[in-house]
């Protein structure tokens, strides 16, 4: 377990010193470890390499979403609807759980981006901030780089969250025991789309009789005509 | 020594006294006791809230500490002193200083001694005052060109003048028909490493219908230049070629939204157009290699699209407002920014269009 504590201790070193020093560490030390004396064997502990921003090879964290802002759609003839445009944008790693920052995602969903920005300077949660700096930076990119002409006729069509990096913790526990704490991050995803806000982002509230209906025509449905 | 020397412990016992009384008046310093009476005492906030407050610190004390990395640590964040303990921390050398610059030898970085066009070319007459004052002029720029056409000539035998017209149109055409169609690997043979960043930089992201439609004037070469670059065989050749043409263009955004120009209008085209080659590589090739766009051209038309000046976005601070204030100033905020929105054109934003006169 202490071990463990001390690798985590040297993370954040490992995350700050940018990609050319990690690379000359990983090539290096392996060798030169395994020969040290046992003194100096605990003090440069193998864990160089391994435990950096990106210990797990793969972990590059979320790509696909900002690719879709590469994508160039075909040119529309004169009488068509021009396009709506749209912009996607991230935070990614911050320092919150998923599972909170749902409450806010899911908040801001389908709101014009004035109507978001002014709601958020209201919730009292930390993730907020965040959302409200994402929605802002993307607001900006939408107006500089993706041709939208009026950085207030936008609305959030997409907003959701995804789950970043958690960093495993011990917790004391009675009779010498001990439990297990998450220490969790989160992406937050946003596409801003140009116009204004549909009337209902999700499904339209139905009346009971609408429902009634709905329900007695699926039960019709059901039955098959000219069997047993 | 002795005596001296325990007289020394009584005055050092006398120096330390009164300091813990004092400690003890300072809040800061109390006994041990009083200092918990004080830590106990709550503040309830709404995060802050347990039903049973008073073992708060051991609470804290079950959970192990560790140092968590700041994931959305920005290098540039870092100051200096922290960077270096780190890394003495670690056992890093620090990167070596990048000294280098990477230039191209296969170009020149620019125009030398540039054509200047005349100022009205293409609709003044000859007959006119200033129109025979240019072709004056024009006469006395030549014995150089000639030079340079000569120098030219001894590199490169079936170099002429009056055929080089038609090779630089059809270099033309090919630059920018591979630049609307973003090959960016077929463009370098037709554009130089100086050109490339400039016809290249921003059609990533846009989709440019262009099309040569017809040369109204035959390509005439004006102006013929030849430098050398560090050494005496290194040269290099520069020629201006005067294109008159109909072409069309159209830009559209990501979106397929018409940007700038028409599919259906055509334009007059009058371009000064520099070519350069290494001559002294044998396997040197004419290349585009910049336009000359005069001071006395007019300005552009601006662009179709409304947005907002940098100059009024600073000239307001970010402040917070409280709730009322925000709301009114919502409610007003689209009145004031189209006031603040003006029309003006976006060069940056724009592929280099041709220079329309």
């Amino acid at each position: 377990m202490h071990k463990v504590i001390r690798q985590m201790g040297q993370l954040r070193l490992q995350v700050s010193q940018g990609a050319a020093l990690l690379r000359s560490r990983e090539t290096g030390n392996p060798v030169v470890i395994s020969t040290a004396p046992p003194a100096l064997q605990v003090k440069s502990l193998h864990t160089g390499g391994m435990l950096c921003a990106k210990w797990n090879k793969y972990n590059y964290g979320p790509r696909k979403w900002l690719e879709y802002n590469k994508t160039v759609h075909p040119p529309q003839e004169t009488d068509e609807e021009p396009r709506k445009a749209y912009v996607c944008h991230m935070r990614n790693n911050i320092k919150y759980s998923p599972d909170k920052m749902w409450y806010i995602a899911a908040f801001v969903r389908g709101m014009s981006v004035d109507e978001a920005l002014k709601q958020l300077n209201f919730v009292l949660k930390k993730g907020a901030t965040d959302v409200k700096e994402t929605i802002l930076e993307a607001q900006q990119m939408a107006v500089e780089r993706h041709n939208v002409e009026y950085k207030s006729n936008l609305w959030i069509a997409e907003s959701f969250v995804g789950k970043g990096r958690v960093f495993k913790g011990v917790r004391r526990h009675a009779r010498g025991r001990f439990g297990k704490v998450e220490y969790k991050h989160c992406h937050y995803f946003v596409r801003l789309e140009e116009g204004e806000p549909p009337q209902h982002y999700y499904q339209e509230p139905q009346t009971p009789e609408q429902q009634y209906e709905h329900w007695l025509e699926q039960m019709r449905s059901r039955k098959i005509i000219n069997s047993l | 020594m002795e005596k001296i020397a325990s007289a020394k412990t009584c005055l050092k016992l006398l120096q330390v006294l009164p300091g813990v009384q004092q400690a003890a008046t300072i809040p800061g310093g109390l006994a041990p006791p009083l200092q918990n009476l004080i830590q106990m005492q709550q503040v309830r906030h709404r995060q802050t809230k347990h039903w049973q407050p008073e073992f708060k610190r051991l609470r804290k004390l079950k959970f192990v500490k560790m140092d968590l990395p700041n994931l959305r640590e920005k290098q540039e964040d870092i100051t200096k002193e922290e960077m270096r303990s780190r890394m003495k921390e670690r056992g890093v050398l620090p990167p070596r200083p990048w000294m280098e610059r990477p230039f191209h030898i296969s170009c020149t970085g620019g125009i030398f001694e540039a054509y200047v066009p005349p100022e009205g070319d293409g609709k003044k007459s000859i007959i006119s005052t200033s129109g025979a004052k240019q072709k004056l002029e024009f006469l006395e720029k030549k014995s150089k060109s000639l030079m340079a056409v000569r120098k030219i000539r001894s590199y490169e035998e079936s170099f002429g003048t009056d055929e080089f017209g038609a090779e630089a149109q059809d270099i033309y055409i090919q630059a920018h028909t591979h630049m609307a169609a973003k090959e960016k690997y077929k463009i370098r043979e037709f554009v130089t490493e100086r050109c490339y960043p400039e016809m290249m930089h921003n059609v990533k992201d846009k989709t440019i219908r262009w099309k040569f439609l017809q040369s109204l004037e035959p390509p005439r070469v004006v102006h013929a230049r030849v430098t050398e670059v560090i050494t005496k065989e290194n040269q290099f050749a520069q020629v201006t070629v005067r294109f008159h043409s109909q072409q069309m263009l159209a830009i559209y955004d990501r979106f397929g939204r018409l940007m700038h120009g028409s599919e259906i209008l055509t334009k007059d085209v009058l371009e000064y157009v520099v070519f350069e080659k290494h001559i002294s590589n044998e396997y040197g090739k004419w290349r585009l290699h910049d336009k000359i766009i005069p001071d006395w051209l007019p300005a552009k038309e601006p662009a179709p699209i409304t947005y907002r000046l940098i100059e009024d976005m600073e000239e307001e601070p970010p402040k917070e407002l409280s709730a009322g204030e925000e709301a009114k100033q919502l409610e007003t905020g689209s009145e004031q920014s189209k006031e603040q929105l003006q029309l003006t054109t976006p060069v940056e934003s724009r592929a280099k269009p041709s220079l329309t006169i």
